[in-house]
């Protein structure tokens, strides 16, 4: 039973290395504010190589500040000395020389106006290459939904509101590759990718979507810039999107954590920027979008695995609404009575609080408990489609999975639709009977039947009815 | 569910049953993920200023509005934390996955009045309507499970029905009209290496209009099981206190995480012989955080054993060895899951305090 052990080095290496992966929920520091004083410009990309000097390499950075949080105005008159090592400093190198798309690499085929050598519109033909875009057949759609397809000349932005994703995804290419799009309008241009991409992303074809938006190459390359303005000319939620799509293609999640860093510090120069212009809408915004790149950074590192690290990265985030995200991530690492106490002092309290001691339940084993949870909030009249699918599923486990397949009937004929309610009913449909794919088949032509109606995206693939 | 299952012939009848039988693992119920999209998707609307939208519901694991009758949505409550991974609706578990040492094996067992007629083996099939009118009385589940270590005796497995009751024998089976499931719940514990098969059989009374037989058929579902972690300890003679107590050895342990899943540890303890006493040296000593461990990670434990009477008194000896007791450590996985394990016995051979020189040549 007893063996001696050598191994006491290697330990030793596993726990600094898990140390350095938490390090970086503190990588950026306010000395990035020099570049205000500096008179840099706001959008040039200051970061260091990544290839050679990551997040996970700092060892120049005080562990103080937490990089997410606007509540804590930095130091606005930060000594350009501060830190000699930091990354303004030693770094004159931008990210174009490498990444970005040159000229000479754009295909000449595509009509349409050349852009002024030096003027302000730059040409994006390189994006509107139809081999770009991948064909979306309708082979994994069941028949049911094919029938009551839109007409093919609505617009995207109808397409969109009616949940018919795939359709618009197609629409946008279309628009995107077809002869009267200008290349220079790169209002048009980016409006239509991040239509492209984001409903490929919904119909399920995200691999699709991390081929695809390879094309945009690096978006932290200087040509994306105006060159006037300095105004970054790709749309903030695409830019935020590309983080992680990229990070897919490239399959390179550490890329992704990094990518937000650099989002968040151009974040705070806006921020900073706001507040000296007393633009309040401004401020609100960028507050906003830099604890949603917060968040977002939690989010890669759950995709990567490391739970410990996203739940550090979010304690360290001040957390007005950030309760639910905290209990989450500690109930999927097991920490249950941590979980318990993350919510007790949330403002929507009552049925965050409640929410998270039914989930706790189930992560104990307790379903008998957390069934009669899930009946108290069920009874409170929210009608909410989370509670009743999790409700079915304490059903299931307590032996109960009839009155669960009702349950989730029901919510079915009241028009709901998500992912997890079709595979939890089709799940129970295969417990129930050697002919499942028959009632799958019927639940496929319920849904479709409702798909104007409902709320979620009305085109479902036969991988939501196990089909 | 598992891997393998091999249909056996216990009926000499070669016609299909009427009642099926379909298994699920209960491992525990995963939070679904979801990954929020920001609006405006359309091509013309201008980027917007102020506050941020909600995203875009179809991108949330579940609408959190509410369609009211007049078709107007409600406000959500903020219960759904957009824009983060992780959303509170739960998955069945999508697959059996891995089963480790440790745990606890959860399963539910339906057997099933197949209402479209006649069973077939395969999903496939036209919807033929009830070929004849049998009637289903009576129908019984019994589970077993057959472990590595076991030779050929097997486990009888309590079943657990929707009351949490053990299944009372002599109350009899159930009678299922068409379309109805008897549901039944097993629970064991997992403690060896290898290949465990659960075995069950079903058996039920069919009655036509004319005449009735009493059938049974019995499922094999064979799976895996693998250790999770590997647990290597030493020990080591510490100088006494001074105190006039007895001796003292500090125990230490290498946790590892061999399986597949991230494991967070809970406690561990020892369980001494008589005699003896510890002092905890880890996280809970030090009041930090519980370790996490991913997949290959390790973790060092440590322990301070003592005597607690003088020169020995009441300590075990068997041959040169003081017998210390066992190692119990006690793990969470995803959304909770539990796993316990200990270790054989522990304990270092006996030393004559105090020896220096010897105890370098243990150390070494």
């Amino acid at each position: 039973m007893e063996r001696l052990f050598h191994e006491a080095a290697a330990h030793s290496r596993v726990a600094v290395a898990h140390r350095n992966k938490c390090a970086f929920t503190f990588s950026i520091s306010s000395t990035d504010y020099s570049a205000i004083q500096a008179g840099a410009n706001l959008d040039a990309a200051t970061r260091p190589r990544s290839s050679t000097k990551g997040p996970l390499d700092a060892d120049d950075i005080p562990p103080s500040s937490s990089p997410l949080s606007p509540q804590q105005p930095p130091p606005r008159m930060a000594p350009p000395s501060f830190n000699p090592r930091s990354p303004v400093a030693t770094s004159p190198l931008t990210r174009s020389a490498a990444g970005s798309p040159a000229p000479g690499r754009r295909p000449t085929t595509r009509p349409g106006p050349s852009p002024v050598p030096g003027g302000p519109h730059k040409d994006f033909s390189f994006l509107l290459r139809p081999e770009i875009y991948h064909p979306l057949p309708p082979s994994n759609i069941p028949a049911p939904f094919l029938l009551n397809q839109p007409a093919p000349d609505t617009p995207i932005d109808a397409l969109v509101a009616g949940g018919h994703f795939r359709a618009a995804a197609i629409a946008a290419t279309n628009a995107l590759t077809s002869a009267d799009i200008d290349p220079t309008d790169h209002v048009r241009i980016f409006g239509l990718l991040y239509t492209r991409l984001a409903c490929l992303t919904l119909i399920d074809a995200t691999a699709l979507a991390a081929q695809e938006v390879k094309a945009l190459e690096d978006l932290g390359s200087a040509f994306y810039l105006d060159e006037v303005t300095g105004e970054h000319l790709v749309p903030w939620e695409l830019r935020v999107f590309n983080v992680r799509l990229q990070a897919l293609g490239f399959a390179d999640h550490r890329r992704e954590v990094m990518s937000y860093f650099e989002l968040a510090r151009e974040g705070r120069l806006r921020l900073a920027d706001a507040m000296a212009r007393h633009d309040n809408s401004a401020k609100e915004m960028w507050r906003e979008r830099i604890v949603d790149l917060g968040v977002r950074v939690a989010g890669a590192l759950v995709e990567m695995d490391d739970v410990a690290a996203a739940a550090e990265h979010l304690a360290s985030m001040p957390g007005e609404k950030l309760g639910m995200a905290k209990a989450l991530l500690l109930l999927q690492m097991g920490d249950v009575d941590k979980a318990r106490r993350c919510v007790s002092g949330e403002k929507d309290g009552e049925v965050v609080g409640r929410v998270v001691a039914a989930l706790a339940d189930m992560a104990e084993g307790e379903y008998g408990a957390a069934l009669a949870k899930w009946e108290e909030l069920k009874e409170m009249d929210l009608n909410d489609e989370m509670v009743g699918v999790n409700m079915a599923v304490c059903l299931l486990y307590v032996g109960r999975m009839q009155e669960g397949k009702v349950l989730l009937e029901d919510l079915v004929a009241a028009g709901r639709s998500s992912h997890t309610l079709l595979f939890n009913l089709t799940t129970m449909y295969e417990l129930c009977t050697e002919k499942a794919r028959t009632l799958k088949l019927q639940l496929a032509e319920t849904v479709a039947a409702r798909s104007g109606e409902t709320l979620g995206g009305s085109e479902k693939t036969n991988a939501d009815f196990k089909l | 569910m598992s891997h393998q299952r091999y249909p056996s012939t216990h009926d000499a009848v070669k016609e299909p049953h009427s009642v099926s039988l379909k298994v699920l693992r209960l491992s525990r119920p995963s939070l679904v993920t979801q990954f929020p999209l920001q609006p405006p998707l359309s091509a013309t609307s201008v980027p917007s200023t102020g506050r941020r939208p909600p995203p875009i519901p179809a991108s949330l694991a579940y609408d959190p509005r509410d369609l009211l009758r007049d078709g107007t949505l409600t406000d959500p409550p903020a219960v759904n934390p957009d824009p983060f991974i992780l959303s509170p609706i739960v998955n069945l578990p999508p697959s059996f996955g891995s089963a480790y040492v440790g745990e606890t094996f959860s399963c539910t067992l339906c057997a099933s009045h197949d209402a479209f007629g006649s069973v077939v083996s395969s999903d496939e099939g036209d919807v033929s309507p009830p070929a004849t009118h049998k009637t289903i009385r009576d129908v019984r589940i019994k589970a077993e499970m057959k472990t590595p270590g076991s030779g050929t005796v097997v486990t009888q497995l309590e079943l657990i029905g929707p009351d949490s009751s053990p299944e009372d024998d002599k109350k009899g089976g159930v009678d299922l009209a068409p379309g109805a499931t008897l549901q039944k719940i097993v629970n064991f514990d997992l403690k060896e290496e290898g290949n465990h098969v659960l075995a069950v059989t079903v058996s039920y009374y069919e009655a036509t209009e004319v005449s009735g037989r009493t059938r049974t058929f019995r499922k094999l579902y064979q799976f895996i099981c693998k250790a999770s972690m590997i647990v290597r300890t030493k020990p080591g003679l510490l100088s006494a206190t001074g105190t006039g107590k007895g001796r003292r050895w500090v125990l230490e342990a290498q946790l590892e995480n061999c399986g597949e899943d991230v494991m967070q540890l809970e406690r561990v303890v020892l369980d001494l012989a008589p005699g003896l006493g510890y002092t905890d040296c880890n996280w809970e000593a030090s009041r930090s955080a519980k370790p996490v461990l991913r997949p290959g990670e390790t973790e060092q434990v440590c322990f301070v054993v003592e005597e607690e009477g003088e020169d020995g008194k009441g300590v075990e000896e068997e041959e040169g060895r003081v017998v210390f007791g066992v190692l119990g450590v006690g793990w969470r996985g995803e959304m909770g899951n539990r796993g316990f394990l200990t270790t054989g016995k522990l304990g270092t051979r006996h030393v004559k305090p105090p020896a220096s020189a010897v105890v370098k040549k243990i150390a070494a």
